[in-house]
C-alpha cells in the first residue's frame, strides 16, 4: 500500500476538472435565465433579482462562465493530464498546479461578482476589469510555465501533435489576452473595436480551438485503437492554423466602417481557414476507418465524432458569413449565437466531456457509475444543440430579411421580435435541455468519485 | 511517422507560432491605428466627446453599467437591412469613443442615430416601461434607475444625432 502514501500525480487535473464542473452547471444556467427573458422580458424580476439577473449585466456573465469557468478550467485538467501522458513524466510543479486552481476559481468568482455589481469593460469575453486581468495573466503565465517546463523535461522524444498544439495555444492565449485587455480607456474608436475582435475571436480560436484540437488528438487513437491516420496532415493543419487564425479579427466589421485593405486581410484568411478544418477532419474519419461499428458503444468516441462534425459545419459558416453578402443578411442576427454555440458547446466542450469520461475514470481509478446516463448526457446535448442551432439559424435568417423588408426600429422592429416567438421558445427548450443534460453528467461523475472514494477507504480498512 | 530533428525539438513550435501571431497582430490590430480614415475626428465624433461632468457622459456609463451595449448596436451599414437608419457609419465618427461600442448583437434596434427617433418623454416613458410605448417587446423595464441616473441616460440618447455636416452622406 505504498502507492497511496505518495501523492497523487494527477491532483492538479483532478481539482481542474471538478471545478470546471460547477461552473458548466452555473454558466448554463445563466444561459437558460438569458433565454427566457427573450420570451418574458421581466422574468424574475422581482425585487433584488431584477437588477442581479438583468439581461445586460448577466449575458456577459453567462460567456464568462462558460468561457473561463467551465471550459479554460476544462482544458486546463486536460492539459495537466495529458501533458505528463505524452511526455512520460510527471507535471512539474505540482503545487503550483494544484494552488492555481484555487485562484483561478476566485478570480471566476470575483469576475461574476464584478460584472453583476455593473463593472464591464464592453470587450466581448474580457469584461472583467483590469485588476482581474492583471491576476488571469499571471495565472495563464503560471499556467504556461508549468506546461513548458513539464514538457521541456520530458522523457519521450518526439513531440506529438497534440503538443504542438498545447504550446501554441498557451503562447496565444498569453498574447491574446494582454493585447485584449489593455485599459480600455486608453484606445479609442475603431481601431480598438477591432481590439477588441481580434481577441473575442482569437479567443476562441487559438485557445479554445487548438487546445480542443490537441485534446482531439490525444483521445482518437485511444479511443479508436487505431494509429493516427496522417502525421502529415495534421503538420499541414497546425501551421496552416497557425498562419491564418490570427488575421480573422476584422471579418467581425464586414461592411463596417473599416477600410478596403483590412476587410480583405481579414476574409481572405477566414476562407483559408477551411484548409486546418479539413485537414483534423481528414485526420478524424480517417483514424476511424475499420472502427465505425465501435462508436455507437463508446460515448467518448460518440463526443468525439459528433463533435468533430459540429467542428466542420462551424468552420464552414464562419468562411462563408465572412464574406460582405452573407454577412449584409445575418450579421447582428440571432444566427450570431446559434454560431457562437456550435464552436464552444457543440465541438469543444463535446471534447471535453470525452476527455473526462476517458481521463477521470483512469484518475480514480474506477469505472464511470452508469453507461446509461452517459447516453442520456450525450442525446440530452446533441438535441439541445441542434434544437438551439436551428431555432437560432432560422430566426436569424428571418430577422435579417426582415431588417431589409424595413423592419428596423420602431413598431416594426418589434413586429417582427412578436413573431420571432415560437423560435425563442424552442430556444429557451433547447438551453433547458443542455442544462439537464449537463446535470446528468455532474451527477454521473459525481457518483463515480464517491464510489471511488469508498472503494478506497474499504481498501485501507482491509489493509 | 517522421523522426525528423524538428519534431523533437520545441524550438521551432515556439519561435514559429509567436512569429506568426505578432504578424497577425501587427497587421490587425497596430496598422488599423495608421490608416488615413482613422486619424481625424468629424463633427459626429466632436458631438460625442462629451466633457466628463456632463449629464450625457454620466449617461453613457449607466448605458455601460446596464448593458445596453449587449442588445443595440451603433454602426450603420451600407446595406439594405441598415437603409432607414440614417447616415452611414464612418471611422472618424467613433473617434472619441472609448470604449467603441459598435456592438455585435442586435436584439433591439440600433442606437448610432436615435436621437432622431424620438424626443425626451418618450425615452423616460420607454425606459420605465418598455410595453407601454411599444407593446409586444422584449426589452427589460429600466424602473428601478435612480431619477439621476435616468435623466442622464435620456440625455446621452438625445445626444446621439447626426451632425449637419452628415445630411449629404449616402444613407443607402
Amino acid at each position: 500500500m505504498s502507492v497511496k502514501t505518495e501523492i497523487d500525480p494527477f491532483r492538479p487535473a483532478k481539482i481542474y476538472f471538478y471545478s470546471s464542473l460547477f461552473w458548466l452547471g452555473a454558466g448554463l444556467t445563466y444561459g437558460l435565465i438569458l433565454s427566457l427573458k427573450f420570451i418574458w422580458p421581466n422574468f424574475l424580476a422581482y425585487g433584488p433579482l431584477q437588477i442581479i439577473l438583468q439581461y445586460g449585466r448577466i449575458r456577459p456573465i453567462h460567456t464568462n462562465i462558460v468561457l473561463f469557468g467551465w471550459l479554460t478550467m476544462a482544458n486546463v485538467g486536460a492539459l495537466f493530464y495529458i501533458i505528463p501522458k505524452l511526455c512520460r513524466n510527471r507535471l512539474s510543479f505540482p503545487r503550483l498546479a494544484y494552488g492555481s486552481a484555487f485562484i483561478w476559481n476566485a478570480v471566476v468568482f470575483a469576475g461574476t461578482v464584478v460584472l453583476t455589481l455593473g463593472y464591464t469593460t464592453t470587450t466581448e469575453y474580457a469584461e472583467w476589469p483590469l485588476w482581474i486581468d492583471i491576476i488571469v495573466v499571471l495565472m495563464f503565465g503560471a499556467i504556461a510555465f508549468i506546461c513548458f517546463a513539464t514538457i521541456a523535461n520530458r522523457n519521450e522524444k518526439q513531440l506529438y501533435v497534440s503538443l504542438w498544439y498545447f504550446m501554441g495555444s498557451l503562447i496565444w492565449l498569453i498574447g491574446l489576452y494582454i493585447i485584449g485587455n489593455l485599459p480600455y480607456k486608453m484606445l479609442s474608436g475603431v481601431p480598438q473595436f477591432l481590439i477588441f475582435w481580434f481577441y473575442g475571436h482569437n479567443v476562441i480560436g487559438l485557445w479554445f480551438t487548438t487546445v480542443g484540437v490537441g485534446i482531439l488528438y490525444y483521445l482518437l487513437p485511444l479511443l479508436t485503437k487505431n494509429p493516427l491516420y496522417s502525421h502529415k496532415l495534421s503538420l499541414i493543419g497546425f501551421w496552416t492554423i497557425a498562419t491564418f487564425y490570427v488575421w480573422n479579427g476584422p471579418h467581425h466589421l464586414q461592411n463596417g466602417p473599416i477600410p478596403l485593405w483590412l476587410m480583405k486581410a481579414g476574409v481572405i484568411p477566414s476562407v483559408m481557414l477551411i484548409i486546418p478544418v479539413w485537414s483534423v477532419l481528414a485526420n478524424v474519419f480517417g483514424t476511424l476507418k475499420g472502427k465505425w461499428h465501435a462508436v455507437p458503444h463508446n460515448v467518448p468516441l460518440m463526443f468525439v465524432v459528433v463533435g468533430s462534425i459540429f467542428y466542420l459545419i462551424t468552420c464552414l459558416q464562419g468562411p462563408f458569413h465572412s464574406l460582405q453578402g452573407p454577412s449584409s443578411v445575418i450579421k447582428f442576427s440571432d444566427w450570431v449565437p446559434g454560431h457562437a454555440h456550435l464552436p464552444l458547446f457543440g465541438a469543444f466542450s463535446f471534447i471535453a466531456f470525452a476527455m473526462m469520461y476517458y481521463a477521470i475514470p483512469k484518475i480514480i481509478d474506477h469505472d464511470i457509475h452508469s453507461k446509461k446516463l452517459m447516453g442520456a448526457h450525450f442525446w440530452f446535448s446533441v438535441v439541445g444543440m441542434f434544437l438551439f442551432a436551428f431555432s437560432t439559424w432560422t430566426a436569424g435568417v428571418l430577422e435579417g430579411l426582415a431588417w431589409i423588408e424595413g423592419a428596423q426600429y420602431g413598431m416594426q422592429f418589434v413586429e417582427m421580435l412578436v413573431g420571432m416567438r415560437p423560435l425563442f421558445i424552442i430556444r429557451a427548450i433547447a438551453g433547458a435541455l443542455m442544462l439537464v443534460g449537463q446535470m446528468i453528467f455532474v451527477v454521473n461523475l459525481a457518483v463515480t468519485i464517491g464510489k471511488a472514494r469508498n472503494a478506497q477507504k474499504g481498501q485501507e480498512n482491509s489493509a | 511517422m517522421s523522426d525528423s530533428a524538428d519534431e523533437r525539438s520545441m524550438l521551432p513550435y515556439i519561435i514559429g507560432a509567436t512569429v506568426l501571431f505578432f504578424l497577425g497582430v501587427f497587421g490587425t490590430t497596430y496598422l488599423p491605428f495608421f490608416d488615413d480614415q482613422m486619424q481625424a475626428p468629424n463633427e459626429n465624433a466632436e458631438i460625442r466627446n462629451y466633457s466628463l461632468d456632463s449629464a450625457e457622459y454620466r449617461g453613457r456609463e449607466v448605458y455601460i453599467r446596464e448593458g445596453c451595449h449587449t442588445c443595440h448596436t451603433m454602426y450603420v451599414r451600407p446595406v439594405l437591412a441598415d437603409s432607414s437608419l440614417g447616415p452611414i457609419s464612418q471611422p472618424s465618427d467613433y473617434y472619441y469613443e472609448a470604449p467603441a461600442m459598435l456592438g455585435s448583437k442586435r436584439t433591439g434596434a440600433d442606437l448610432m442615430w436615435v436621437g432622431n427617433r424620438w424626443n425626451e418623454d418618450w425615452h423616460r416613458e420607454h425606459l420605465l416601461n418598455p410595453q407601454k410605448m411599444l407593446p409586444g417587446s422584449i426589452m427589460p423595464r429600466y424602473d428601478y434607475l435612480s431619477d439621476e441616473d435616468l435623466e442622464n441616460l435620456v440625455a446621452y440618447l438625445m445626444s446621439l444625432k447626426p451632425s449637419p455636416q452628415s445630411e449629404g452622406r449616402p444613407v443607402d
